[in-house]
């Protein structure tokens, strides 16, 4: 038995990290899938990969700042043949410098890619949602978005900023059968994550500290990401919607949320 | 604990042994359909004894494996006596779900002592006596999950729910409290129902003046426009009991359509 069959899942950010995860594991459980990232050769990379193993997926250059790039994308998908039922917002980037250092066109990059993205996304695929009859979008938060650490003004921001977005929305269209809810990762072993601890003078220190830290004593694994995206995606969830589901091992418990 | 790709959805529970109580009605029994169905050993653990044995018949019929445990959960000695008997029965726990529950209303000064008390030791005493009684069968388990049940009303404040409020607010924070004590072990989770059609809810609705205008405009008040159904909170409680969840702990899930969202 699959859970996300006879629907298209656009995943945004599908070329890497946790996006790749879930766009692979959305294709398993029977979604076509439009990989779409701003990183063509890695969207492909991920759309071949999928199909290799026998599912459906295709994969859309798209820019998530530029609404033009994000319709296009969005009608391409619709253009598939079974209804837009799924929705991802995985794109994103880090900036990581402190306030008074930050400059204001990395401040504006960030919030364009990670808080507008989001935005401009669900409103070019909500509509196709609502003519098909329902659907899920699923909006990849952060612990960073519910908690702060110092260092990271822009991220913490724009990942604040799309949890209201992202309930906001969850109001607009509850009667339209259309439910957005976000996940909130910790850290977990891929993506911005590695790419970031990377730059450390001692990475596997700093991901064993940081794993420490966690009430699990580990760092999140992108499989876990993978399953909390498929029951959101699926029907198992019909009455959730405006939620924030952490994941993160329990990290955001010892703080108010 | 394992960490699932590609995960069998006909048989996510395959195994596991779950003890829910409140499983006689509403919630409690439809989960316990759903984690038979999905595998597991359902321990059916109520005051109600005939519905208890109703639930236990209903999954004898789908196939499924469970049993009837008679207890008061305001009581320490029997919730003792229940996570004792479920041992005995199987060997392990897996899946504690704390869903049984009063609803008392009252202002506070109209609240009576008696009712204060019973609203505590049934809705949060109750919650830290099974856990702390099935913790050390939880660790033993291959990764354990507990899931408690509090309410919207638990993460606001309403008129007349001042003992009720005040008992599923603190179940919340236990829970949390829980799942960084016993990270690496155990999972600990909150489902935080809102307006949802079991037979308790049947029964204030019974005693409410207009309870059809008053749907209409409580229906009005939740972004997706329905009233929930047991088995909406049964798929939530299923992610929660299952590796699905794996790296989920202190969580408070709503199923509510969205209601907490305006608050
Ligand atoms: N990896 C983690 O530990 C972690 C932790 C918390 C939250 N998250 C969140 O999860 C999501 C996925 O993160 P990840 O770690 O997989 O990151 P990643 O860097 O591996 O992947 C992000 C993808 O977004 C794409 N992208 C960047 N700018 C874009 C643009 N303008 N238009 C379209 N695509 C663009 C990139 O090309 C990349 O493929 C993000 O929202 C991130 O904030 C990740
Ligand atoms: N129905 C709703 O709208 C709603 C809303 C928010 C929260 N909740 C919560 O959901 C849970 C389940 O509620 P439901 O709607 O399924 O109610 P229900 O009345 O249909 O079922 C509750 C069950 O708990 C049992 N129970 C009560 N006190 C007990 C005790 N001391 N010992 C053992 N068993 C006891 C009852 O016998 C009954 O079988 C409760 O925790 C409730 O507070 C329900």
């Amino acid at each position: 038995m699959t859970m996300l069959e006879d629907r298209v899942a656009i995943v945004v950010g599908g070329a890497s990290g946790l996006g790749d995860a879930i766009a692979r594991r959305f294709a398993k459980e029977g979604a076509t899938v439009v990989v779409a990232d701003i990183d063509e050769p890695g969207a492909k990379v991920v759309a071949d990969a999928i199909v290799a193993d026998g599912g459906n997926g295709i994969a859309v250059p798209c820019d998530v700042t530029k609404s033009a790039d994000v319709n296009a994308m969005v009608e391409e998908a619709a253009s598939i043949g079974p209804r837009i039922g799924v929705l991802v917002c995985s794109a994103a980037v880090e900036s990581l410098v402190p306030i008074v250092d930050l400059s204001d066109e990395d401040w504006q990059r960030v919030l364009d890619i990670d808080l507008k993205g989001p935005f401009l996304c669900m409103k070019a695929a909500i509509p196709h949602m609502v003519k098909g009859g329902g659907g899920s979008v699923i909006n990849m938060g952060s612990t960073l978005g519910l908690i702060v650490a110092p260092g990271h003004p822009a991220y913490c921001a724009a990942k604040g900023g799309l949890v209201n977005l992202t309930k906001q929305a969850a109001i607009e269209h509850a009667p339209d059968k259309v439910r957005i809810n976000m996940i909130a990762p910790s850290a977990t072993t891929t993506g911005l994550f590695m790419k970031h601890s990377a730059q450390a003078p001692d990475p596997e220190k700093l991901r064993a500290q940081i794993g420490a830290m966690n009430p699990m004593k580990r760092l999140g694994d992108p499989e876990e990401v993978c399953d909390a995206a498929v029951f959101l995606a699926s029907d198992m969830s019909t009455y959730l919607s405006g939620s924030v589901l952490p994941l993160d091992g329990g990290m955001a418990a010892r703080r108010i949320v | 604990m394992t960490i699932a790709a590609g995960l069998d959805w006909t048989n996510l529970l395959a195994d596991k042994v779950a003890l829910i109580t409140g499983a006689a009605s509403g919630q409690g029994r439809a989960a316990a359909l759903l984690f038979g169905a999905q595998g597991a050993k359902v321990v059916v653990a109520d005051f109600n004894d005939e519905g208890a044995a109703e639930t236990v018949k209903m999954l004898e019929e789908q196939d499924s494996e469970g049993i009837v445990v008679h207890a008061d959960v305001s009581k320490r000695g029997d919730v003792d006596v229940m996570v004792d008997t479920a041992m005995e029965r199987y060997g392990r726990l897996d899946v504690l779900y704390n869903n049984a529950a009063v609803q008392m209303s009252g202002r506070l000064v109209d609240c009576t002592e008696e009712e204060w008390d019973l609203t505590i030791a049934t809705n949060l005493s109750a919650i830290f006596w099974a856990c702390r009684k099935a913790l050390p069968h939880l660790i033993e388990g291959d990764g354990g999950s507990i899931i408690n049940t509090a309410s919207t009303l638990g993460l606001i404040g309403s008129e007349g729910f001042a003992a009720y409020g005040a008992a599923k607010a603190g179940l919340a924070v236990l829970t949390k409290q829980i799942a960084i004590e016993y990270g690496p072990q155990v999972r600990a989770n909150v489902i935080a129902p809102g307006s949802i059609d079991t037979p308790r809810f049947r029964k204030v609705l019974d005693k409410t003046p207009g309870a059809e205008k008053f749907v209409e405009q409580l229906k009005k008040g939740i972004p997706v426009r329905r009233l929930g159904e047991a088995n909406d909170v049964a798929c939530i409680a299923l992610f929660l009991a299952s590796d699905m969840s794996a790296y989920v702990s202190g969580a408070v899930i709503p199923a509510d359509g969205g209601l907490a969202v305006y608050r």
